[in-house]
């Protein structure tokens, strides 16, 4: 403890230099938390997901509708209890920029395999009477300021859906019950669409299977039945289908983990160079200290510590910063597909984790330095 | 009572494969509570010599006694801890760490040992009396003159209480007025706390305050002076 004067005035000697050290950190360990943050949604939704949903989409791509008549089919496959679909709208609310995902649905049926969209039952009377009425993620809603009754209007994003506005009114305003179902997304009636497409289909079904257990045999069930069809389907588990979200990016852990790492080495080297500068500075001071008493191990701590410090403090920076600005007020961002986006306890002390290894290890060589310094000749350079 | 001898002492330092020869086969008896006075042409050996007794160098040959030790024969690891107890060393520049008030720095060899924040403070506020900068204890180096600074660095040198003071140049960088002061300074430590000191100095007036002079010549004594 009786170090820690020292430590903290050695550390703040160049305030310009050492605030931009520990700015570069803090904007390392802010944009890992960000990442880290996008990663952690992604998860979520795969971990939320139901065991007892599969979904099945275009074999080519899911950008591609399949023919209406496969509810029926999907519908009398063993093991299939339930079905609903829905179609992607791509909808624009007055600017690109607005976006946020909207979907036709079965509205009934959807609500059915979707207990996890929660209304109150004036709310689902409501949209289930209005054929041109929509439901709305209270998260959406708030970043837009929605209210019931809205009158919301939509200009079409695919061409398949006509050139015309859509109007919609707004009946309902879900809760999301858990991270499988996001609240930043708008829902109607996919009649309502089905009217004015071009071109007719359904985007993708979910099935409720009877027996989770045999979720895979039913979902080979389904694309056998549509095998050698001019539309094959691709069965898989509500996991896998959320996961092909992400996967439509690229490898996203690779990606971002690259972007992050990068980051990190950058900063290393940052901090590093800056911790060398200074020990290169203050070459008499050290040879002054050891000619006091100070042992090398002792001296290698101060220098290790001081990097520790500059480090840490622009760790907690970037953490706080993080944590406070990267949450919920987010998430319209995603447009709905990381339902739950936020830094995480866990990883903000990882990012002060990470800081604290910044610190260390661009202390190292320059706390080397300081140790292997012969004290005779450095006090003879300024003599 | 001798409190360091030097038998035989050479140090030659190696430049480009070449041995350069600093002390020759130097050998020294220095009394405890003696004040003596390293003079000399650059590059006659006295700051070598000087460092040779601070332990931050080693001699090529010969021994090095300073009380019971033979220094010599201690490695760095086991030089460090004997430098913070035996030895207080006042440079021509001052050397104070910048960032530090006068308290702290001259608190720096106290974070060394065992002593509470408490007989830390006491301690340094003690030789900050010693060297009439008890009110300057707050303030930083650059807020001192030069005299006070060295004022600042003797009080460094003694707070530890150590068996020997060595003061390289210690009047070298300053002006006629403070270079007495801090003479008369060293003269007070030796006579009244019975203080050891080696000084290297290249001005006679200062080397008329040590009580014995010797003078080197290409690393040998060429001279002996008594006061």
């Amino acid at each position: 403890m009786k170090f820690v004067t020292l430590v903290l005035k050695s550390a703040s000697r160049s305030k310009r230099r050492t605030a931009l050290t520990m700015l570069s950190v803090a904007i390392a360990v802010f944009l890992w938390a960000a990442l880290r943050a996008v990663l952690d949604g992604f998860d979520a939704v795969s971990a939320a997901s139901s065991s007892t949903r599969i979904v099945t989409i275009n074999a080519t791509s899911m950008i591609f509708n399949m023919p209406v008549s496969y509810l029926e089919g999907i519908r009398n496959t063993p093991g299939v209890r339930d079905v609903t679909y829905a179609n992607w709208f791509g909808g624009i609310y007055k600017d690109p920029k607005n976006f946020f995902g909207n979907f036709g649905v079965d509205a009934e049926g959807y609500l059915r395999l979707y207990p996890e969209i929660q209304l109150t039952p004036e709310e689902k009377k409501a949209w289930l009477e209005d054929r041109t009425g929509c439901i709305v993620g209270d998260g959406i809603a708030k970043h837009f300021g929605w209210k019931l009754g809205d009158k919301i209007t939509l200009q079409v994003g695919i061409p398949i859906y006509g050139t015309q506005d859509y109007d919609f009114t707004v009946r309902g305003i879900y809760r999301a019950g858990s991270s499988a179902v996001d609240n930043q997304s708008m829902m109607f009636h996919w009649k309502y669409l089905d009217e004015r497409a071009i071109e007719h289909g359904i985007g993708w079904f979910v099935a409720q299977v009877s027996d989770p257990d045999r979720a895979v045999q039913t979902a080979q069930a389904i694309d056998q039945k549509f095998a050698n069809s001019p539309a094959e389907t691709k069965t898989d588990t509500e996991r896998a289908f959320s996961a092909s979200f992400g996967k439509m990016l690229g490898n996203l852990d690779l990606l971002l983990g690259s972007v992050a790492l990068a980051v990190v080495i950058t900063t290393l080297f940052v901090a590093g160079n800056t911790m060398a500068m200074s020990v290169r500075e203050r070459t008499t001071e050290i040879a002054v200290m050891r000619t006091l008493g100070f042992s090398k191990a002792m001296v290698f701590m101060i220098v290790v510590g001081e990097g520790l410090v500059t480090a840490m403090i622009g760790g907690v920076l970037g953490a706080v910063i993080a944590r406070v600005t990267i949450n919920g007020e987010f998430l319209h961002m995603t447009g709905g597909f990381i339902p739950a986006f936020g830094v995480s306890n866990l990883n903000a002390v990882v990012g002060l984790g990470l800081s604290a290894l910044i610190g260390v290890l661009a202390a190292l060589i320059p706390a080397v330095m300081a140790t292997r310094l012969k004290i005779v000749d450095a006090l003879r350079r300024v003599a | 009572m001798a409190l360091i001898e030097l038998r035989d002492v050479t140090k030659a330092y190696r430049r480009d494969k070449i041995d350069i020869p600093v002390l020759d086969r130097l050998s020294i008896t220095i009394e405890a509570g003696e004040f003596l006075g390293l003079m000399g042409p650059s590059g006659s050996g006295k700051s070598t010599l000087l460092n040779l007794l601070a332990g931050i160098d080693r001699p090529s040959r010969g021994s090095i006694r300073i009380g019971d030790t033979d220094i010599s024969t201690l490695g760095e690891s086991a030089l460090a801890p004997w430098r913070s107890r035996h030895v207080g060393f006042i440079f021509q520049l001052y050397n104070l760490i910048p960032v530090l008030t006068a308290f702290e720095n001259v608190e720096l060899p106290l974070l060394l040992t065992n002593l509470s924040k408490k007989q830390r403070a006491d301690h340094v506020m003690t030789a900050l009396d010693i060297v009439g900068l008890r009110d300057r204890a707050t303030h930083y180096p650059r807020q001192l003159s030069g005299g006070q600074e060295q004022r600042v660095a003797i009080a460094r040198a003694i707070v530890t209480d150590p068996t020997l003071l060595l003061a390289d140049e210690p009047t070298g960088d300053l002006d006629a007025k403070s270079a007495g002061e801090v003479l008369v300074l060293l003269q007070r430590l030796n006579q009244e706390f019975k203080k050891t000191i080696v000084m290297v100095t290249h001005d006679p007036h200062a080397a008329e305050r040590a009580s014995r002079v010797l003078h080197l010549e290409k690393g040998s004594l060429v001279e002996q002076v008594n006061s």
